[in-house]
């Protein structure tokens, strides 16, 4: 089953298409861990059938964007120090 | 002091609320993703009864309470008073209890502790467990703490902090939340965990008794767990934390553990917030990693929803800095008769009323005011005479709007501390806490003649002869008016 994901970003040109781009992005998916984030290596694209996955756009203060996209999550991504994890 | 009977915990709390017609369960189901959060919000505007909500979705045997402080009516419950006590009436008993002897917290056996029903430690460890909600549509997470206290302790001097720093969901182990630099928690951090590179031990209490809850929103310099005690006028129950030294809340619904990291941050934002809106975007900010949670059985989560007035970050805030500034401005002598914030200005106006004995008196309320602990959080101060009634909006916005010299009444000042929420701020100001305020200077001047040059205010109780005015209150229905004779 396909998975939705959501990011916030201040400007739409921080979703690069046809690059690899490291993101915060959370779940969208049902159940206990929704809203939860990661850190993953991504790609994009307004074309909604490009990838399998949806992604959901928020703006800074929270505001919903009308711009959709599919994405591709290539891996996660830790960024927290080993000591803490 | 007359014996105090206050709620000691959430539990009892909710009980008198439910009893008093302040509170009501809510049987049917609720879904902890927006509906419980819409739900809060619209109490808080309608000024409703506070829901217990018995059912969440996903999380059988927890539930949520909302808005539990968001009514004066709650809060004199709170206080262990008469629901229908008046404002004024409310304020005098808070500045008596909080006037009263410290009174140290006692800490109890871990067996004998509520919060201790169940723990989670290790890989148990997961936030989702609990019904954490998303409050508003749009927020940067799921809020975990809304309504609750942050402790942590100076390692140093020692000192015990309770904070209400809100704190978001990042992911199970993981919590960000936005802690400004003149805090008290900010403080400890920058003086002494950060530069080490320490990282600092925090535990959050959520589901408070409502007197720790409004201790840990006071601007007090009395620490949390004694201010507790006074205000409840018992000691309160603490039990040491399973995974840090702290010691936490005994009665407390749940308490999460951890350590707040020095050197690496995660995102957190945007929220909605007191002021009535979501103000600054998402950004990297104080990061809480988490060891441990317990909780008791049946668990009760806390849920204040801010936005537009009035909900409890309001109500009970405005409250308590205005009698924490009322009591600094009688420690230096000054001769206030009142402070009151309306709650409808989100803490950001302080109404002080004043005997204005000498020239600048009005200036050197707004230096202390603005000087204090408690200045960050308001930029404007408006001082009026002991005639005006500081609880009536209508006579302050009079004497505002009449005697206030657009030249001389108004002072402003710049570079001063500001908090991070506030709307009218730029980008810049949020970011580094930088503020200015404004002292709105609403007395006749002392060098005026009080016979020739102050006008006379021209009212139904000012300028009648008593007699008069009692023939015309006995003889209002009489001339066939209808209402209350006033």
């Amino acid at each position: 089953m396909a998975n939705k994901w959501e990011v916030f970003v201040m400007d739409l040109g921080e979703l690069a298409e046809g690059k690899e781009l490291e993101l915060t992005i959370r779940t969208l998916n049902d159940g206990l861990h929704k809203y939860t984030y990661q850190r993953a290596k991504v790609e994009v694209s307004s074309k909604l059938d490009q990838f399998p996955d949806s992604l959901q756009v928020r703006l800074g203060r929270g505001q919903l964007s009308d711009r959709k996209f599919s994405i591709r999550v290539i891996e996660r991504v830790e960024r927290m120090p080993a000591r803490y994890l | 002091m007359g014996k105090i009977s206050a709620p000691k915990s959430n539990r009892e709390f909710i009980e008198a609320c439910v009893k008093s017609g302040d509170a009501v369960r809510i049987k049917q189901e609720v879904d902890w993703d927006n509906e419980a959060g819409a739900i809060v919000r619209r109490v808080c505007e309608l000024g409703e009864a506070a829901p217990f909500m018995e059912n969440i979705k996903d999380y059988p045997g927890f539930s949520y309470f909302g808005a539990p402080l968001s009514t004066y009516r709650r809060m004199a419950i709170a206080l262990g008073m008469d629901p229908a006590s008046t404002l004024p009436q409310i304020g005098a008993e808070y500045l008596k209890r909080t006037n009263s002897e410290p009174i140290a917290p006692v800490v109890i056996d871990k067996r004998d502790a509520p919060c201790k029903e169940n723990i989670l430690l290790g890989d148990d460890v997961d936030l989702c467990k609990l019904p954490v909600p998303l409050v508003h549509d749009g927020d940067g997470g799921r809020y975990v703490g809304t309504w609750h206290g942050v402790i942590t302790k100076h390692p140093v001097r020692g000192d015990v902090n309770w904070g209400m720093y809100r704190q978001m969901m990042w992911d199970g182990r993981t919590m960000s939340g936005a802690v400004f630099p003149f805090s008290d928690l900010g403080k400890t951090l920058t003086d002494y965990y950060l530069p080490r590179g320490e990282g600092c031990p925090f535990a959050t209490a959520i589901g408070l008794s409502p007197l720790a809850a409004m201790a840990a929103c006071a601007p007090s310099p009395i620490p949390e767990p004694e201010l507790c005690g006074m205000l409840s006028g018992e000691a309160v129950r603490l039990v040491k934390c399973e995974t840090n030294d702290l010691e936490v809340p005994a009665d407390a619904e749940i308490i999460i553990e951890g350590v707040i990291l020095p050197d690496y941050k995660v995102e957190e934002g945007p929220f909605g917030e007191y002021t009535g809106y979501r103000t600054s975007p998402r950004d990297f900010r104080v990061t809480f990693r988490v060891d441990a949670i317990t909780y008791r059985n049946n668990a009760t989560m806390t849920i204040s929803n801010m936005g537009v007035p009035q909900d409890e970050g309001q109500l009970l805030r405005s409250f308590s800095l205005g009698l924490e500034l009322e009591k600094l401005l009688k420690s230096q002598g000054i001769p206030v008769t009142g402070v009151y914030m309306h709650p409808r200005s989100t803490h950001h106006m302080m109404i002080v009323g004043v005997k204005p004995t000498y020239a600048g008196i009005a200036m050197q309320i707004a230096q202390l005011a603005f000087g204090s602990k408690l200045g960050p959080w308001f930029h404007m101060v408006m001082v009026v005479d002991d005639q005006t009634d500081i609880f009536n909006w209508d006579e302050v916005y009079h004497a505002f709007c009449t005697r206030c010299n657009p030249e001389r009444g108004i002072h402003v000042f710049k570079n001063t501390t500001g908090t991070a929420l506030y709307p009218h701020a730029t980008p810049h100001d949020r970011k580094y806490s930088i503020g200015s305020q404004v002292l709105f200077d609403c007395l006749w001047p002392v060098d005026w003649d009080k016979t020739n040059d102050v006008p006379t205010l021209v009212s139904f109780k000012n300028v009648y002869p008593k007699n008069i005015q009692e023939r015309v209150l006995n003889s209002w229905a009489d001339y066939g008016f209808r209402g209350a004779k006033k």
